[in-house]
This record gives structure tokens, sequence and C-alpha cells, in this order.
């Protein structure tokens, strides 16, 4: 386990907001290509990030059930790949065109964290 | 679109709370399950994989109440779910939640009551549109700064000249109307107003219109507008009456207009001569120019609506100019006198405006005492529910989740007070609203409406927060490992200083109140000792409505004063001729009955005066037989007889103020005066001084005149009948025998006069009482509170008295070192009381009559009376403390 791993999504006092619009991000992300279930996600997030970050299980449905609230993704119950049944997760209209404002934006503040960063 | 979808959800998942829970169960299964799988597929044997995934993801019972309690719902459940627990714990000691409910309800009661009252006659705006624009011009007396109703030129000169304001309107209170028709001739009061008066208010008619500009002319004001009352009582409601011709005063009169039910002439009591409920009203018809003798009578109280944007001290700045123009044109009439423009709202309550308040801050100070009580039983159940909540620390519940539990509880006992005392004062306002001062400004505004509500609630949660939170505060430090070593015995520090600090200010307030309500009741007891100046007993008063063929249709001018009294001397004939009675005689203004008249005059061989200064005197024209029939006693000199009559010689009688003002040492018998008619008149007598104005007011100098030797009969006579038997059965033989003089004479105020004794000092009486009430209220309150944190100390000591008596103290000694205790307690909190007392009594100075806001007498007996009870109140627990057996009290816990 890398030492360095981080958990999105724990209630950090500090930088709670920041951390839980990434989570949010970074499921929308994962939901883009397909719809998934819960665990799939956790899994998703783990591999794409190479481990750094790691994926608490009540941290990851506060953040779907937030969204879902929210219209952005909606639900459904299905049978899993190993016949399990599990509620997977899959992007409404309204959540990719979240997902691209929030990406656009994203990336603008980390070209512009950089740029600070590298100008000192 | 994202609210309602949060809410829907919400909803959802809270009513479906099993399926919602069950789902979120299953999910996290999925979730675990998987990930085991998982790690099994890679290898890892199946307890490592169960083992690390716990590890990994932490409890799965945590995972999932983070997951419940993410969404608004899950507040809504705990907050439900702290309702039951709080309804549960209440329910299991009834006792407490019953004295604390009640306590409540008493407070919360007696608040909203009186904040009603409040609200009402002070805080509501006035009932008409932009209340804040709405002024009163008022004529200043520049010598005295007095202010007074207005003349009539002056008014039509302040409206020409000022530009301040939008409207301005006169109305004249005195014109009368008798209604003849079918049956008794009916006495209605009217009001001639300006025909904008109306309009300036805001008012719309509820049937037919208002006065048009051209019927306020002379000539052209035969036109009539009724009260809705009048409408309804008189005339049925019938909706055609609008253009009906009424026959008033003998005279055709068209209704053209019905005022709204909701109308009100908002005004003080004595504006208006005490008569601001109007039957009806015609238009003022003030010439134009009006005639100079129109400057020097002042009958009309004046309404105008300032321009929008303009200030009141602006509009003062205006009619100071109009008052200079005035001062040079008029010397006169206006050479003393300044205009005074008052906001509308401040004129009308401002004689009550201290005592609703001082009433308002006394029922706070009762809440306040009732929340030290409620705070105090919080605090002893806190003492016992102290391992509970230790219990609750220790399993990690957060100080924000204990509070809100706290909260709640205190919010529950709170809502049933609240609820209950809501409702006990909604059905005693329509009582209180009975026991008011008659002569209270705006009391028909009186209601419990929103504002009520809303205050009533906002007292309520403020009283939840402050005894819900007290006993938490003082428990902040709670310390799980100690509580629930201690087994939850004995008592945290600063519990009992707390304690005392409750006990020490529920005797400081009860004190200011028991003062402030001494200082009332003995202001009042002194007012009660006033002697009038006449007799109360034994007197009935009636008032008749002479018709325009006595009065020659004029209210102001000559009357046929010729025709008056010989109708009044046929009168008091055949009155006299009733059984049970005494003697009858007539006055024009009765003592205490709010109606006044006064005139300037001159005394024979004084230097002349320079033009507008005068000598005024009260003016009062009765008929023989007066002085001795009411009881008032000739000093020097004579009474009327029956032979001052119009042909005899022209006389007067003054009173010993006039004597004292006018003549020092000097006796005025034989003297001679003049009023503007230029007529000489001789004074015969002295009589003793009466409280005209009211019980409180000093006696002011008075002429006598006999009724058939002045010409003014503005007023209605007034019979007066000194009875043998009780007055009142006496009320119908005279309305008997006036109809068999004049079938056309209206006969109505039928009082005695001490119903009318009575009715004059109905404020200082409302305020009285029910600052006594209040006070006594607050005794029993605070010896209640003592009385419970008496005994609870004591109980707590139980043990340490009983080693102090093992070794050989006295039962005496334990109950002096009880009460020593409670003394101490007692002292300090009359202390901080007295202190108190003083700053309520220099704020109620100015109502108090006839002893200083510091008599000693008061604040002595208040002190008294408050350290008796209460050490009384401490007397019971000390002595249960002082009887305890020694080998019990050890055994004890």
């Amino acid at each position: 386990m890398p030492l360095d791993c981080r958990e999105v999504g724990s209630v950090s006092e500090k930088t709670g907001e920041l951390v839980q619009g990434t989570l949010d991000m970074l499921i929308l992300k994962t939901l883009a290509l397909e719809s998934m279930h819960g665990y799939g996600i956790a899994v998703r997030i783990e591999q794409m990030s190479k481990g750094v970050f790691k994926v608490n299980a009540g941290s990851l449905f506060v953040g779907l059930q937030r969204l879902q609230r929210a219209g952005l993704i909606r639900s459904e119950w299905k049978e899993s790949e190993n016949n399990r049944r599990a509620k997977y997760y899959s992007l409404t209209a309204l959540g990719r065109k979240r997902l691209d404002s929030e990406a656009r934006d994203w990336g603008r503040q980390v070209a512009a964290i950089a740029r600070i960063l590298e100008a000192s | 679109m994202r609210l309602f979808r949060t809410i829907a959800a919400g909803l959802r998942s809270l009513l479906q709370r099993k399926k919602a829970e069950q789902e979120i169960d299953e999910e996290l299964s999925a979730f675990l399950d998987m990930a085991v799988e998982e790690k099994i597929k890679r290898g890892v044997n199946r307890d490592e994989a169960l083992r690390a995934v716990r590890l990994e993801q932490g409890s799965r019972e945590v995972s999932k109440e983070i997951v419940r309690s993410a969404g608004w719902e899950s507040f809504v459940e705990t907050l439900w779910q702290d309702l039951r627990f709080a309804t549960r714990t209440l329910r299991r000691s009834p006792g407490f939640t019953v004295v604390a409910v009640l306590t409540l309800a008493l407070g919360i009661g007696a608040n909203t009551a009186i904040f009603t009252v409040v609200n009402g006659v002070i805080l509501k705006p006035l009932p008409y549109p932009q209340p804040d624009r709405l002024v009163i011009l008022l004529e200043k007396q520049l010598s005295d700064g007095t202010l007074g109703t207005v003349a009539p030129a002056n008014f039509f000169d302040w409206r020409e000249q000022s530009h301040s304001f939008d409207k301005m309107a006169a109305i004249d209170p005195s014109p009368d109307f008798i209604l003849n028709g079918s049956g008794d001739p009916q006495r209605l009061t009217g009001a001639a107003v300006s025909s904008d008066f109306f309009s300036l208010l805001g008012t719309h008619m509820a049937l037919g219109r208002d006065f048009l500009s051209e019927e306020d002319r002379p000539g052209y004001n035969r036109v009539i507008i009724l009260s809705y009352s009048t409408w309804l009582h008189y005339f049925g409601g019938r909706s055609d009456i609008v253009g009906k011709l009424l026959t008033l005063n003998n005279s055709g009169y068209s209704v053209i207009g019905v005022l709204p039910r909701d109308f009100s002439l908002v005004s003080k009591a004595s504006d208006f001569q005490s008569r601001n409920k109007f039957d009806l009203w015609t238009p003022l018809a003030l010439g134009s120019p009006p005639e100079p003798w129109q400057r020097g009578t002042h009958p009309l109280s004046v309404f105008a609506r300032l321009k929008s944007g303009i200030t009141s001290q602006q509009a003062q700045t205006d009619l100071n100019q109009v008052a200079a123009n005035l001062q040079r044109l008029y010397p006169a009439d206006d050479k003393e006198r300044g205009i005074t423009v008052v906001p509308l709202s401040e004129h009308a309550v401002a004689n009550v405006r201290i005592a609703l308040f001082t009433l308002l801050a006394a029922v706070g100070m009762v809440l306040l005492m009732a929340c030290a009580n409620v705070a105090n039983l919080l605090l002893t159940r806190a003492v016992t529910r102290q391992m509970e909540i230790a219990l609750r620390v220790a399993l990690g519940a957060t100080r924000r989740r204990l509070v809100q539990q706290l909260l709640t509880e205190s919010m529950v006992l709170v809502m049933l007070g609240g609820l209950l005392g809501l409702s006990s004062a909604c059905l005693a306002v329509p009582a209180v609203l009975h026991y008011l001062p008659a002569d209270l400004p705006r009391a028909s505004e009186i209601a419990v409406d929103g504002r009520v509500l809303a205050f009533t609630s906002l007292i309520s949660l403020f009283t939840g927060i402050l005894f819900g939170l007290l006993p938490f505060l003082h428990s902040k430090q709670v310390n799980a490992n100690e509580s629930i070593k201690q087994n939850g015995r004995g008592m945290a520090t600063g519990q009992s200083r707390l304690r005392s600090a409750l006990i020490i200010g529920q005797v400081a307030v009860a004190l200011v109140l028991l003062v402030g309500a001494g200082l009332m009741t003995k202001s009042f007891w002194m007012l009660l000792q006033v002697s009038p100046g006449f007799r109360t007993e034994h007197i009935l008063t009636a008032r008749l409505s002479l018709p325009p063929q006595y009065t020659n249709g004029n209210a102001f001018g000559i009357g046929q004063h010729r025709k008056i009294s010989a109708f009044q001397r046929e009168l008091i004939g055949r009155v006299r001729n009733i059984p049970g009675v005494q003697s009858a005689a007539f006055t024009a203004y009765l003592p205490l009955g709010g109606t006044d008249s006064s005139w300037a005059f001159d005394i024979e061989g004084r230097p002349e005066k320079p033009p507008g200064v005068y000598d005024i005197t009260n003016y009062r024209p009765v008929s023989a037989g007066y002085f001795e029939t009411v009881g008032i006693p000739v000093r020097r000199g004579r009474g009327f007889d029956p032979t001052d009559n119009e042909d005899s010689p022209l006389v007067v009688v003054v009173n010993e103020s006039m004597a004292r003002t006018y003549w020092k040492q000097q006796n005025p018998v034989g003297q001679r005066v003049r009023f503007s008619d230029q007529k000489w008149r001789t004074v015969v007598g002295v009589v003793g001084d009466v409280r005209h104005e009211g019980l409180s007011t000093k006696p002011e100098p008075e002429m006598y005149i006999p009724y058939g030797q002045i010409a003014n009969v503005e007023s209605h006579p007034t019979i007066v009948l000194r009875s043998l038997i009780e007055p009142t059965s006496l009320t119908s033989a005279l309305r008997k025998t006036v109809s068999e003089v004049d079938p056309g004479v209206p006969l109505d105020q039928i009082e005695t006069m001490k119903q009318i004794v009575f009715v004059s000092v109905g404020e200082p009486r409302f305020r009285t009482a029910v600052l006594l009430m209040f006070a006594i209220l607050a005794l029993f309150v605070a010896s209640i509170g003592l009385y419970g944190v008496m005994s609870y100390l004591t109980s707590q000591r139980t043990r340490e008295f009983g080693i102090r008596m093992a070794v050989g103290a006295s039962r005496g000694g334990l109950l002096r070192l009880v009460l020593g205790q409670a003394a101490k307690l007692i002292t300090i909190g009359i202390c901080l009381g007295l202190a108190g007392a003083m700053v309520l009594a220099r704020s109620i100075a100015s109502i108090l009559y006839g002893i200083t806001p510091f008599d000693a007498a008061v604040f002595a007996s208040a002190s008294l009376v408050l350290a008796v009870v209460a050490l009384l109140a401490s007397y019971i627990p000390a002595r249960r403390a002082a009887s305890v057996d020694p080998i019990v009290a050890l055994r004890y816990e």
C-alpha cells in the first residue's frame, strides 16, 4: 500500500469543500464511459489514480446520494457480472454537462496554480 | 428544481424508512463483498481478505451511519427521536412536568395578555393608510406652554398660509342632534368636520359618498354621514338609507353616506370632551373668511396629513412662521399663541404609555422568574441525569447532539406551556377588556393578532433556550469518567453557586415588583382619600338634551335662556315631589364629567391689561340649590337662591382657589367682575373647591353663575338629585317626570356620583390592580423557588447533618445553620432588589399621586413582607433537616 495514499472524501475539516467537490467530479468522470456499481466506481478511481486515491465506502455512497439528489446521476438495480444484485449508476444529460464544465474549470484552476507555483 | 428533488428524495426516504435503509444496507454489503472477493481472487485467504477490507473501509455500521446521516431527513429523524424521548422522560416524572408547564403557562399567558393590550394601544400602526404622516395641530399658550384646541379663524389661516401639508381638516365635537321620529326622541352625538376630513384620514364610506367641498359652506350643510353603529342601531342597517331625509333638531338633513364598521377616530380621552364615539357627522361649514369673533373661541381639533417627505419638524418650522404672522396681525387674540405639531400616534397614547410599559416590564419580570424556577427544576433533574449524560458522552455522543436533545426537551415543555398560556390569554383578553379603564385610547383595537402570536412564539423560544441551556452551561465540564465513578452521587461544583444566583435573582425581581405594586397601591389609596369637594353618596345625575326651541339652534351664541330656566324651574319643582328625592338642581358641567369651559374676565377697579393678556376662569352655570344638593360647602356669603333669576341683579359665586388667586387676603364678597359681555356681576359668596378635572388634578379657579343670568347654553344641563334612598331606583320616576314636562327632551347618561368617581379613576385602578396581581404572583413564584432550592440543598446535606448531630449539634443549631444560609441569599437578593426598585420608582414617578417615588414605608414594608415569606418558605426544609434522625441520616445514600 503506497504511503502517500489519501482517502478521498474522508471528512476533513480543513479541505472539506474541495475534497467533496473533487470526489463528485471523479465519480462523474468515472461514470462518463459506462454505468457502474459502487464498488466498480471505487476500484476504477483507485486504478485510474494509480492507487493515490482510495475511496471509502461511506464517503462514496454519501457522494452518490448527493449527486443523485442533484439530478446528475440516476440509478437502477441490476444483476452484476457475477450474479449479484447491485445498484448501477449512470450519468444523466445534466450530469454530463456538469462534468464538462467542472473539468474545464478544474483544468483552468490547476493551470493557474501551476503557474503560480512555477513563478516563485 | 434541484431543491425540489432534494426535498422529494428526502421525503421518500423518510416515508419509506425501512426500504431506504435496506437499500443502503444491500448496497454496502455488495460493495464490501465485492471487495473481499476481489482480494480472494488475488489469492489472499478468506479471513485475511475480510480483515483487510475491514481495515480499509472501517466498520460497516459506521459507514452505514455516515450514509444515513448525510441527507437532511436524518435531522428530522433525530428530532423525531428526541421528541419521542423527551415526551417519554417527561411523562415519567409527571410532577415535574406539570409544575414546569403550569409555571411557564402562567408566565407566557400573562405576557401575552399584557402584550395584546400594549400592541393594540401603542404598537400597532394607527388604523389609517400611511399613519406616520398624520399629525395633530394644537394652539400653544406661550406663557405657560399649555396646549389647547383651536379657534376656527386660526384654523382657516393655518390652512391658507402653511405649505407642509397635503390636507388640513378640523373637527368640532360639540354639535348634538335630537332625532325625532317614531318613539322617544333620541339624543345623537354629532361632530362637524371639514369636507376633506375623511379623505385626510384615508377613510372610504361603506355606503354612499363623502362630503363635497361645496357642502362645506354655511347654508349648504344639511347633509350627514352616519357611523356604522348608528346605521345599524337606529336604521336597521337598511341599504336604502342613503338619500333618506331625517328630522334632526326639527330640521331636515339628508343622509349621504355611512362610515365603515372598523372606522374609529384615534384620540386621547381628554380630546372632544370625552366623547369620541360620534353617531353622526355634518360639514363644519366655516365661513370664508370666518367671522372675527371666531378667533376668540376655541372649539376645534385640527388634523393634518404631512406632504410626503416632510418631517413634523419641518412642518413645525413652517407653522412657526404662520404663528408669528398671526401674532402680528391679530394681537388681541393671538399675541400669546403659538402652534404645536404632534404626531397623531404620540398624541393619543401619551398619557398611558408609561403605565402600559411598566406593566409590560413587570410581566416580563414574572416570566423571568418563571424561567428561573423551571431552570432550577431542570438543574435538580440534571443532577439525577448526570449519570445518563456521562454514559452518553462515554458512548461517543457529541456535545452538539447532547445540546440538541436537552433543548428538545425544554422546547417540548415550553411549547406545552406556551400553548396553554396562549389559549388562556385568548380567553382572558375579553375579560381584561371588560376591566380596562373606560377612557383608554384605541381600546377597540385590542385583539390577539399575528403580531401577538409572533411575540408569544418569540418569548416562548427565548424562554425555552434560556432555561434549557442554563443547566447545560454549568455541566459543560461533564467528565464522563468522574461522573460514572461517582455513580451520580453528590453535586457538581458550581451547581450550588448557580442555584444561589437564581434564588438571589428571584428575590431581587420579586422585591422590585413588590415595591412597584406597593407604590402604585399607596398612590391609588392616596387618590381615593382625596376629598373631591362634593358628596358622592346618594346622588343621581342625568343629562338632558334641549331641542332647538330652547337653544335657538345655536350652540354658541345667544340662546333662549329664559325659556331654559323656565323649563328647569318647572322640572325641578316636579322632581322634588318624587318620593325619596331630597333636593334637585341643575349644572352645566358636572365635576369629573369630562366637560368644562372657561372665560376671560376682569375685576372692577384693577388696572387694564395689555392686549392678548387675560385672566381666565372656569365658569359654571348652575341653578339655585346646586351647592346644597351636591354638598359643596358655602364658606363665605351665600349660595344662589331662586330669587337670583333673569330679572334680578347679576351675581356670581367664586370658589376658594379663585378667591385665593385673585383676592389674596381680601374678601371677594361684594366685589364686581365682568366677562367679555361687559356686564358687571357682584360676587355674593365663596364656596369650597371641587376636583373638577380628576381626583389627582389640583382645583382651579371657578366662577358659578345662576342659570337664568347667563346666555351661554353650549352645554347640556345635567340634573342632579340627592336622594334618601338608593339613587338608581329613582331613574324611571325621573324619566317619567321629564317627559311630563316636555316629551321632546331626551334623557341620557344616567349615573350615580359614585359611578362617576369610580370611572374617573379607572386607569390608575386598572394598572394598580394588574401590578398588584403580578407582585403577588412574583412573591408566590419566588417562595416556591426558594422552597425548592432549600429542600434540595438540605437533602444533599442530610449525611452532613447526621454527622453534626452525632457529634452533638443541637436541633436548634441545625435550624439556625440552614435558615442562616437562606437568610444570606435573601439578604443579598433584597439589597439588589432595592437598587432595582429605585430605578423602577424613578421611572414611574410621573404616574404616582400623593407620594414620593422613594416612599420609605413602601420600600421597608415590601422588603419585610418578602423577607418573612421567603424565610417561611425556607423554614419548612430547615425544620425537616433539623429533625432528621442521625442514624437514618448516616445510612442515607
